[in-house]
């Protein structure tokens, strides 16, 4: 089967400065529909870049990306996307915020309702549907920043360090939620982390970055099996993960790539 | 914050303490009253002259508020342009740049030979002074959006009209009520200069005459008018903050409370 998602030798160089900042290295990796894939690198590696080009906010400066056999050349339709921060509108209701996507994208808020709302009871917020965004706290508003990018049913769903801002209780939490969820609507899902634990916990595949210019070091794919529980990070097969992800990415920081010339 | 007892008794007593202080101290200093007249001057003059101070309050009153009102209109209407034209913003915003830097009451004289002596010339400068404000602080509410709502946008395939209607304006109205409070205040001071330079009514006007009679307790009682009608429009513009935009406040706190 052909892969959902091709990243095909992706290289970015922002230019800025005198000089050019090159971000990403000749990036390369398969997504298939249906797996969910983390990012792992060191802060400033590329990750969120990557994301940004897979998603075809901005171009890569040589290479190419293709979802479904089709080149990517402007913002993909069907993607739903989470940031750290939550980036709610704080004078909207909960649920007007959910339905943001629904507007942007001219369809009627009204057929989306029910979809709103279904959502928000799934991550325990059907209590909360008018009330203002600030009142909740950090990790509720992530959820219903999660639900807004649901709320169009995306095939894919890119999130870059969703929960990378909360505190380590509801970062679990909200890591078994976000399982839950993709079982249940079986979305593709790349998760950018530099929380290694977080990535072998959720993934299928962790594509393992250099630093920058980011590199993709290895794809590992995660054995273990379905569904996850916060018991398996204590295994001794997670622990393995989590020593090769670390060995591979020391390994990186020691022997640095020989830098461009200025 | 919840005001107690004593949060009220407090100015209260020292309000009345300062005026029995000033009082007796003029008193015994025998100050003329040219000088310092004492509080109790300063509520003669004012019952005697009430009907005329309502009289010129109400010019001064409505000089401001339609100069303010011509810069809230123009003001937003100009930032909006300014964001959405980098042709605007590459020739007309460095103009306003240099206007800003210009002492704006310096133009009082001269709107008397443009505009006239009457009260267009005195709504010119409570507009000039109040534009700025309202300008810079609508500007600043357009562009300080976070990029990831823009993201969202565009994935979405939304429109710039969108946009503009969904994040940029809502998202600058805290910028704008903060940039209003500024040019209410100032739309006042940009009055009573331009009734200095030439009115024949107004408070401007009346603080002149008082100070050419040397009757300073009238001089005063209007001094203390102009500040109770700038905390008036101050406040009326608090309240509509916290009855249209009550996230704003409440945002603040929030945050403010980590
Ligand atoms: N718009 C931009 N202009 C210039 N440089 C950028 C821009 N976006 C990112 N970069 C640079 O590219 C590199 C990778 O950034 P990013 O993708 O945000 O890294 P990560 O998400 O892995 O922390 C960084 O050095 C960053 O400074
Ligand atoms: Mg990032």
């Amino acid at each position: 089967m052909a892969p959902l998602i091709a990243v095909e030798e992706v290289d970015k160089t922002f230019e800025s400065g005198a000089h050019g900042v090159r971000a990403l290295d000749r990036v390369s990796f398969d997504i298939e529909e249906g797996s969910f894939v983390s990012l792992v690198g060191p802060s400033g590696c590329g990750k969120s870049t990557l994301l940004k080009i897979i998603s075809g906010l901005i171009p890569a400066s040589r290479g190419a990306v293709r979802v479904g056999g089709r080149l990517v050349d402007g913002p993909l339709a069907n993607v739903g996307m989470v940031f750290q921060a939550p980036v709610l509108l704080k004078w909207r209701t909960v649920a007007e915020n959910v339905m943001l996507p629904v507007e942007f994208a001219g369809r009627n808020p009204r057929d989306y309702e029910d979809k709103a709302r279904s959502l928000l009871a799934l991550v325990g917020l059907e209590d909360f549907y008018d009330e203002a965004p600030y009142r909740l706290s950090g990790g509720m508003q992530q959820r219903v920043s999660l639900c807004r990018a649901l709320v169009t049913d995306p095939g894919i769903l890119l999130m870059d360090e969703p929960f990378g801002a909360l505190d380590a209780m509801t970062r679990e939490e909200l890591d078994l939620e976000l399982l839950r969820i993709w079982g249940e609507k079986k979305m593709t899902v790349v998760f950018v982390t530099h929380n290694i634990q977080e990535a072998v916990l959720l993934s299928d595949t962790v594509v393992v970055m250099s630093a920058r210019p980011g590199r993709v070091l290895e794809r590992l794919p995660i054995a273990l099996e379905r569904p996850r529980t916060i018991e398996m990070t204590s295994g001794a097969e997670f622990g393995r993960y989590g020593l090769v992800i670390r060995a591979m990415l020391g390994r990186s920081a020691a022997n640095p790539p020989v830098k461009l010339s200025a | 914050m919840k005001l107690s007892l004593k949060d009220i008794a407090e100015p209260v007593l020292f309000f009345l303490a300062l005026l029995v202080v000033w009082e007796v101290l003029v008193k015994f200093a025998r100050v003329p009253s040219f000088i310092l007249p004492p509080p109790k001057d300063l509520y003669h003059a004012f019952t005697a002259k009430f009907f005329i101070l309502g009289h010129h309050s109400l010019i001064t009153f409505a000089e401001a508020v339609g100069g303010f009102a011509l810069s809230l209109v123009l003001g937003v209407a100009f930032a909006i342009a300014v964001v959405y034209s980098r042709h605007l913003h590459n020739t007309i915003y460095p103009l306003i740049v240099i206007l800003y830097a210009m002492p704006k009451s310096a133009f009082a004289p001269l709107m008397v030979i443009w505009i006239g002596y009457g009260l267009f010339s005195k709504i010119a400068i409570a507009f000039l002074v109040a534009f700025f404000p309202i300008v810079v602080n609508t500007v600043v509410g357009l562009k300080e959006v976070e990029p990831e709502l823009i993201d969202l946008a565009r994935i979405n395939r939304g429109s710039a009209w969108g946009v503009f209607k969904k994040i940029r304006l809502p998202n600058a109205l805290p910028y704008l009520f903060a940039g209003v409070k500024v040019a209410l205040v100032l739309s006042v001071t940009g009055a009573i200069v331009a009734e200095f330079v030439a009115a024949n009514e107004g408070l401007g006007y009346l603080v002149l005459q008082a100070n050419y009679s040397l009757d300073t307790a009238f001089a005063l009682v209007i001094l203390l008018i102009l500040a109770l009608l700038s905390l008036l429009l101050f406040a009326v513009v608090e309240m509509l903050q916290r009855k249209w935009i009550p996230w704003s406040a409440e945002v603040r706190q929030i945050e403010g409370s980590f």
